[in-house]
Parts: structure tokens; sequence; C-alpha cells
């Protein structure tokens, strides 16, 4: 009877009302866009310590930039 | 039938190869004026970026092969690679240099779709339900 009645008073009652939720959550979801960046590693230094070594090798690094088009 | 995510997912790629595209613009009247003044530089179709990107994003959302979206983007930048090499040497432009794209197309495409365009795609819920 005791546990019972701790239970009761400890748990909120439900809200059935899922209009109200929904309609929360979706002004909750629309005004802001949360962009998560994966983390950098080792896998992104080597990438780009080798776009850096692909520039710096080659004889003409400019022409070389403007082929690829990022240039 | 265009699923909303995959009309979203193509807004991505479009949209993020749009803005990549300022870099080329600017810095190709910049760079070349100053560095190669009267070079005859290869100039690549780029304009076609934003449709290839905006495609390859909308047939990841699609099919959604099993690799990492990095992977799929050095894919794109594979064949990029290949493209932008037939076309200079279909246009008598081809250097020896230029082979090097194959190494270096892979490797900027992983980075910018795993950097840029992973996180935008789950950021807008193109990653959200899965067909």
């Amino acid at each position: 009877m005791r546990t019972l009645g701790l239970i009761r008073r400890g748990t909120p009652a439900a809200s059935h009302d899922l209009w109200t939720q929904l309609e929360a959550r979706m002004h909750a979801a629309d005004d802001v866009v949360r962009v998560a960046l994966p983390a950098l590693g080792w896998r992104e230094a080597a990438a780009l310590a080798v776009a850096i070594g692909t520039v710096a090798v080659v004889p003409d690094p400019l022409r070389f930039l403007v082929a690829s088009g990022l240039c | 039938m265009l699923r909303r995510r995959e009309l979203l997912a193509y807004l991505v790629g479009a949209g993020i190869a749009g803005t990549i595209l300022v870099g080329p613009y600017v810095l190709r009247v910049v760079g070349v004026g100053i560095f190669m003044p009267g070079a005859r530089v290869p100039v690549v179709p780029i304009v076609l970026l934003p449709i290839l990107w905006g495609a390859w994003n909308l047939l990841w959302a699609r099919r959604h092969p099993p690799m990492s979206i990095g992977s799929w983007g050095a894919v794109l930048g594979l064949g990029a690679a290949t493209g932008i090499n037939a076309y200079l040497w279909a246009a008598g432009l081809w250097f020896r240099a230029a082979a090097a794209l194959f190494v270096f197309m892979p490797t900027i495409y992983w980075l910018f779709w795993r950097l840029v365009v992973g996180p935008l795609n789950d950021a807008v819920g193109v990653e959200g339900e899965r067909a």
C-alpha cells in the first residue's frame, strides 16, 4: 500500500493532448537547424595532407587547381 | 516519384556546389591575372558542378549505398577527375600534372562530402526516414 502510494505520487499524469505536443515539437523543430560536424580525426588530417601535398608536388600548381575546378 | 527528402538532397548538393563555385570565379580572375597573365588556362565546364552534386546527393538519398557519404563523394570525385582528364585530352589542353587529379579530386571530394554535405543532410532531414 505504501509502495503503491509512492508510485502514484512519483509519476505525473500523462498528457493526452497530442496535438499540443505535436504543434510545440513542429515549432521547435522549424526554428533551429542543428548542424553536427563530425569529429576531426587522423583520416581528415591525412586527406588534407594528401590534398596539400599533391598541390605542392605538381609542377604547375595554379594550372592544376584551375583544371580541378577549385580555382 | 520524387520524395521530399530526395528533393532536399538535390538542393543541398546543388547549393553547396553552387557556393563553392565562388572560388573558381573569384580566385581564377585574381590568381590567373596576377600569376599567369596571358597564359592559356584550361577552362573546365565547372558550371555543371551544382547539377552533378545535386544529382549525386539525390542518388545517395534514394539508393542509400552501403558506404559512408564521404566515400560516396570520393566516387564522384573520381568520376569528375576522369571527366576533366577526358575533356582536357579532347580539347588538346592535357598536361602531365592533370593525372594527379585522380588522387586530388577524390580526396577533396571525400573531405567536402564528409564535413559539409553529410552534416547538412543530417540537419535538414535527408538522412531521416529511409525507404
